[in-house]
């Protein structure tokens, strides 16, 4: 029974980590802009199909479709942030149903270009098994948790370190102040919807490496950022962190202790109590009024 | 006869003849409720394709009727389908055919039934769409001839005991459900694990059934991501088994090509060899045009989407010639099919369920799909055991 939990714990940490790196850029912009950016998900899918297209066109690694997937996912991000930019009424509202109109028409997109079809890696070294005494991985499930780890510490580091970070959350805290400090606000958004897609692409690249993706993929993976989102509450980086991790853990463990078919509905139930318990989320404050 | 007068008689009857073959060839509109997008979008192409290949052999060889066919994508959902075949009964068409999800067809032909369609599919296999008393609802494969189909293969290699991994979603239950009701009282040993359709780690499921089961078979009832998953996750584990096999589209000749890393010697449904090697005339000409029309190889999604149309439209050929077609009677005239079709032979039940429908096992042997079960039909022996590891 211990061999199984283990493995579970094991699973499920590795699982958070790839959650995380989903979530990390949805959190971003949610933070900065309280935009909820519905086409997050298809953003990671299309940079998935970008390694799936390296690695099918150019028999590369999918490690080598970073750079495309960044170009293509952080263009894409920009072209979101732009036409975001451009709604002057209630713009939390009407961003929610423009970021999902984006959504369906990468998802076509996609499905249009690529087909229907099932993709995941072909590449051996990926699929590999790790093993860790009792515990097992693929090689490219360990590779995406530590990425995601250094991702997450990176991205805090920049937003409490570096000047643009600091706009960043200036902006998020009161967009007006932080008009009168001398900062752009539509340059300091644009530039984390620009990092959003960054964060997109790694996660996609990750996603493709390790798990399995085809064109409807996008809104479930959304729907998985946000509840992270949510559940780490607002503006924490450790908190995606954790609160991806914790979700990874508890759907493995779900699946070892009780039944695989509950997962989902444990995940959500854990959702809603942490929304009941902590209206701002684990790590989440309450916002102030500016 | 002056040789003016000949010219003049020639024309005289070549254009009667041509006026009279104009009017005879009368044409009849059937709908095609689809799914060319959303999460189902490559089975309705698949289907679409054969659907599509039907119509063209179907016009070539019919003289006195042709099909004219009118596609709208339901986006696989079941809303849009259900608006999908309101809009194609607008349109006046005779019949529909198509559809892919259980979850899917049921609304649609709920729909269908409501406006007296005729609706014809292969995309179903959920025992409740044959139990609803539609009288306009064929179908032409079905739960049961899939059960059938891996209930022989276990009996034939002697299985002791089976994990089945399904996912929760109608069809794959079902089928899961009804396998444990059918080797449970063969003494075979089953285990069920249901899972939730979103789930991309199998890693704890395989465990269990590593640490816990001790299976010597790993089945699934589930789809082509899901299979994905579940191998690797047991290609990096490695239970103690004997084989994994699972039932549609797996065993195909795409899943090889997109997977050749984990599809040896991996078991699953599979009406066709490959490559295809069809024995009949009818076979032949529908490989040889869709390869043709689509410039690729035939496969279980097109086969179905092939025969099922290929039935209706002759059906309603049938029912123009008796005069019953704009009375309401193409559904009497489907319920009366008795044919051989590539899929084997095809009769309906009052429900309009195909009485004969059953299924062959394929195995991934070397980027071929060979035929080993059941060995009466076999092409080549079976590797059991037989992992991808």
């Amino acid at each position: 029974m211990s061999e199984l939990v283990l493995q579970a714990l094991y699973s499920g940490l590795l699982v958070g980590g790839v959650y995380a790196l989903i979530a990390l850029g949805l959190a971003l912009t949610f933070g900065t802009m309280r935009v909820i950016n519905l086409a997050h998900g298809e953003l990671v899918l299309l940079a998935a199909y970008m390694a799936y297209m390296v690695e099918s066109r150019l028999q590369l690694n999918p490690v080598f479709a970073v750079p495309l997937a960044v170009l293509v996912a952080c263009t894409c991000s920009a072209l979101v942030y732009l036409l975001v930019d451009r709604i002057r009424k209630n713009r939390e509202l009407n961003s929610l149903m423009l970021t999902f109109a984006i959504g369906i028409v990468i998802t076509n997109a996609v499905l249009l270009i690529f087909s229907g079809d099932v993709r995941s890696t072909g590449s051996p070294f990926m699929q590999d098994a790790v093993q860790l005494g009792p515990l097992f991985s693929m090689k490219s499930e360990l590779g995406a948790f530590i990425i995601s780890l250094v991702l997450v510490f990176a991205l805090w580091q920049w937003l409490s370190r570096s000047w643009y970070g600091r706009a960043v959350r200036a902006v998020s805290s009161n967009r007006d102040a932080a008009k009168l400090m001398g900062i752009n606000p539509a340059r300091t958004e644009l530039i984390s919807f620009i990092v959003a897609g960054a964060l997109a692409a790694c996660a996609g690249v990750a996603l493709y490496s390790s798990s399995v993706v085809h064109p409807a993929l996008g809104h479930a993976l959304t729907v998985k950022a946000f509840i992270i989102t949510v559940l780490a509450g607002v503006g924490s980086v450790p908190g995606v962190l954790a609160a991806a991790l914790l979700l990874g853990v508890t759907e493995a463990m779900t699946v070892t202790l009780w039944s695989s078919a509950l997962q989902e509905l444990v995940g959500m139930t854990l959702f809603l109590v942490v929304l009941l318990v902590l209206p701002n989320g684990l790590f989440g404050t309450a916002r102030r009024r500016g | 006869m002056t040789p003016l007068r000949l010219m003049a008689a020639t024309f005289a009857v070549a254009a009667t003849v041509g006026a009279g073959g104009t009017a005879a060839a009368e044409e009849f509109t059937v709908g095609v409720q689809i799914p060319l997008t959303g999460a189902m979008a490559r089975s309705g192409t698949g289907m679409s394709e054969g659907i599509q290949t039907a119509a063209e052999l179907f016009n070539k060889s019919n003289a006195k009727h042709k099909i004219k066919l009118v596609t709208i994508d339901d986006e696989s959902n079941p809303a849009k389908a259900v608006a999908a075949v309101e809009k194609l009964a607008s349109q006046g068409v005779v019949a529909l055919v198509g559809g892919f999800g259980s979850n899917i067809i049921g609304p649609a032909s709920d729909a269908a039934s409501k406006l007296n369609l005729v609706y014809m599919t292969a995309g179903g296999v959920d025992n409740d769409l044959t139990k609803r008393g539609h009288k306009n609802f064929f179908r032409i494969n079905n739960t049961q001839g899939y059960e059938r189909a891996v209930t022989q293969l276990f009996e034939e290699q002697g299985v002791k005991s089976v994990s089945i991994v399904y996912s929760t979603k109608e069809a794959t239950a079902d089928l899961a459900k009804d396998l444990q009701k059918s080797l449970a009282p063969k003494g075979i040993k089953v285990t069920l694990h249901p899972f939730d359709p979103a789930i991309t780690d199998f890693k704890p499921i395989i465990n269990k059934i590593k640490l816990q089961d001790k299976s010597e078979v790993i089945f699934m009832s589930a789809y082509e991501n899901d299979y994905v998953g579940i191998i690797r996750a047991a290609k990096v584990l490695k239970p103690e088994i004997k084989a994994i096999v699972g039932v549609w589209s797996l065993a195909t000749s795409k899943m090889w090509k997109d997977f050749p890393d984990l599809m040896p010697n991996i078991t699953g449904t599979s009406l066709l060899p490959y490559p295809v090697d069809y024995k009949q005339p009818e076979g032949k000409l529908f490989n040889d045009t869709y390869r043709k029309m689509f410039n690729k190889d035939v496969d279980y999604l097109a086969q179905f989407g092939y025969v099922k149309a290929t039935l209706l439209f002759e059906a309603i050929a049938r029912a123009a010639d008796g005069g019953s077609l704009k009375k309401g009677g193409l559904a009497d005239e489907l319920r009366k099919t008795n044919k051989e079709t590539l899929i084997g032979r095809v009769q309906f039940d009052a429900s309009g369920d195909n009485l004969n429908f059953r299924h062959r096992m394929g195995q991934h042997q070397d980027g071929k799909i060979v035929i080993v079960s059941p060995k009466s039909e076999a092409t080549g022996p079976i590797v059991w055991p037989g992992l991808p590891w």
